[in-house]
């Protein structure tokens, strides 16, 4: 694939972005800003308005208030929206009984693409060997696949993924982080959502956080894994007593696995153990990413509902 | 328009579907046909073997079951998109909705002109061969040119119908139960028995159309055939218009 001039993608630009169905908020109050040539991260746990955001971003839901816009346009408004944006989204399908290859003919002749367009994808996504059977015979993964080369159809500059990985086996898990890693760096604006952290912890530049439809984190990863700390998982025959010695200290835990997880690293944990005399099995350090994130998406006190991001971080 | 409507009819082409129901809707007609001509001997029958007006009539018959079968493809063009879900890219590659539902009327008034076609052409060899291996008459006058005529128009516009109805109820099984209770048993039993508002139904003017009057008695009764065919143009275009209008304002989840 040939390399981009970063100025022919676009940023994706949400604000205020709002969806009710009913009495039910979806998406509330959704503002953010999404870069080319990085990999943003879209995180939350299901239910959580990721992907009513992604449809409404791509005109497939009309929002309740607010725009989201590619470069100022909304996505009805794009001249050739396959050519600027690509898009898997988790519900999207395929028609059992059509061929691969027959799939994408239909959307490039939709699109006026050039007739060489799904071949070169199927190519591309690995599936050139299958491109003539039947999607029913295909596995969870190839679909997957199958997907992501309808996406790249038109060669966009924007790419919005929800759950990619859903399906896929390690080995495919490995390659489409390597994928999306190479689109962002040919300068494409790469938006993938998932209800997990560790899923994109390796790949994800920029994170936004959505919880109960709401965002409440919208900054790079570097940033949120700095403020997360670091933390432990030990273990001991004696909580209790580590468990005072950890108050005392002023240091959080909370039983976890078997042993408890401590929201300090594990030196100081060891030497707390140490100087108090109680004996441990194991200790190791963990990364505190997820629990920050477990935490920005927990379920909030009543009161913290109208809370913005900032204070339910502070 | 033209890429739409392309697309469209790939899609129509590369599942297996509509072949095996061209086959099955051959097999009917042939059916029908050998029901509808009567036997040489037969008495108190509504058209017998010598009357000229026959190979028209039985050929205009003949089209009860492909007209079914377009309005199926069409209800099924519009409904198999939300039941796989290839809804989402179709309106990917196409966000202006209304762009992609007059496509699908259009690539379905082709669909059913190719159905017509194949089986107007196959209706009158094989009436003409059973006729004549009865030894009845062959006459193909204006008759019959007329009903060939009004095949073709019949057909594509319950084609279109068939879209309307699809996109409108968006549920496939209640969309095809529908269009079969309203087709086969409905209207069936409402035209003929209430012939002063039933002739204006869809059915009814078909009857009118494809020259079935005189098998089911109700020649002197039916629209004129020109009247007939502005009714039933005005239902497909109410149809196409509604759907165009209410369907692309749902939100695809």
């Amino acid at each position: 694939m040939r390399r981009r001039e970063p100025s022919v993608t676009s940023a994706i630009e949400m604000h205020a972005l709002t969806k009710t169905f009913g009495s039910v908020h979806a998406v509330a109050d959704v503002t953010a800003t999404v870069a080319p040539g990085r990999v943003t991260a879209f995180l939350g746990p299901n239910g959580a308005g990721k992907t009513t955001t992604l449809r409404m971003l791509l005109g497939l839901v009309a929002p309740t208030s607010g725009t989201a816009t590619f470069d100022g346009r909304r996505y009805d408004e794009l001249r050739d929206p396959v050519r600027q944006v690509g898009a898997v989204l988790e519900a999207s399908g395929f028609h059992p009984g059509r061929t691969a290859l027959d799939h994408l003919r239909v959307l490039a002749t939709a699109a006026r693409l050039p007739r060489e367009m799904p071949e070169r994808v199927l190519a591309e996504t690995g599936l050139a060997g299958d491109a003539r059977r039947r999607v029913g015979e295909y596995s969870l993964g190839m679909r997957q696949r199958l997907g992501l080369a309808a996406a790249m159809l038109g060669d966009p500059g924007v790419l919005v993924l929800d759950e990619p990985t859903n399906g896929l086996d390690p080995e495919g898990v490995r390659w489409l982080r390597g994928y999306v890693r190479r689109l962002a760096d040919e300068g494409r604006t790469v938006l993938v959502s998932s209800h997990a952290l560790s899923e994109v912890e390796q790949t994800a530049d920029d994170v936004l956080v959505i919880a109960r439809g709401r965002l409440v984190r919208s900054s790079s990863l570097a940033a949120l894994r700095a403020e997360a700390g670091v933390g432990s998982m030990v273990r001991t025959p004696d909580p209790d007593r580590l468990g005072a010695a950890l108050d005392v200290a002023g240091h959080t835990y909370r039983p976890e696995k078997g042993g408890l997880a401590v929201d300090a690293a594990p030196e100081l944990v060891g030497e707390l153990a140490a100087a108090h005399g109680v004996v441990l099995h194991a200790l190791a350090g963990t990364g505190g990413l997820e629990q920050a994130f477990f935490r920005l998406v927990g379920e909030p006190e009543p009161q913290e509902e109208t809370m913005t991001s900032e204070e339910v971080l502070s | 328009m033209t890429a739409l409507v392309r697309a469209e009819l790939l899609k129509v082409r590369s599942t297996r579907l509509s072949l095996v129901l061209l086959l099955a809707t051959l097999a009917m007609v042939a059916l029908t046909i050998a029901v509808s001509v009567p036997q040489e001997d037969a008495q108190d029958v509504p058209l017998t073997l010598d009357d000229p007006r026959l190979l028209a009539v039985v050929v205009g018959e003949s089209l009860g079951v492909p007209q079914v079968v377009v309005v199926l493809l069409g209800v099924l063009t519009a409904t198999q998109e939300h039941r796989y879900g290839t809804v989402t890219s179709t309106f990917l590659v196409e966000p202006r909705r209304a762009r992609v539902l007059v496509a699908k009327c259009l690539s379905s008034i082709i669909g059913s002109l190719v159905v017509a076609v194949v089986s107007l052409a196959f209706s009158v060899v094989v009436t003409m061969g059973l006729i004549r291996s009865r030894g009845g008459d062959l006459t193909a006058g204006t008759l019959l040119w007329q009903v060939l005529g009004a095949g073709l128009l019949v057909l594509a516009l319950y084609g279109v119908i068939g879209v309307a109805v699809g996109a409108l109820v968006r549920n496939q099984v209640v969309a095809v139960v529908a269009v079969l209770v309203w087709m086969l048993a409905v209207e069936y039993l409402l035209v003929p028995a209430f012939l002063s508002v039933g002739r204006w139904l869809p059915l009814g003017t078909t009857f009118a159309l494809l020259q079935t009057g005189p098998t089911l008695d109700l020649s002197g009764s039916l629209l004129a055939a020109p009247v007939a065919a502005l009714v039933l143009v005005g239902y497909a275009v109410a149809a196409a218009a509604l759907a165009v209008v209410v369907a692309p304002r749902r939100d695809v989840l």
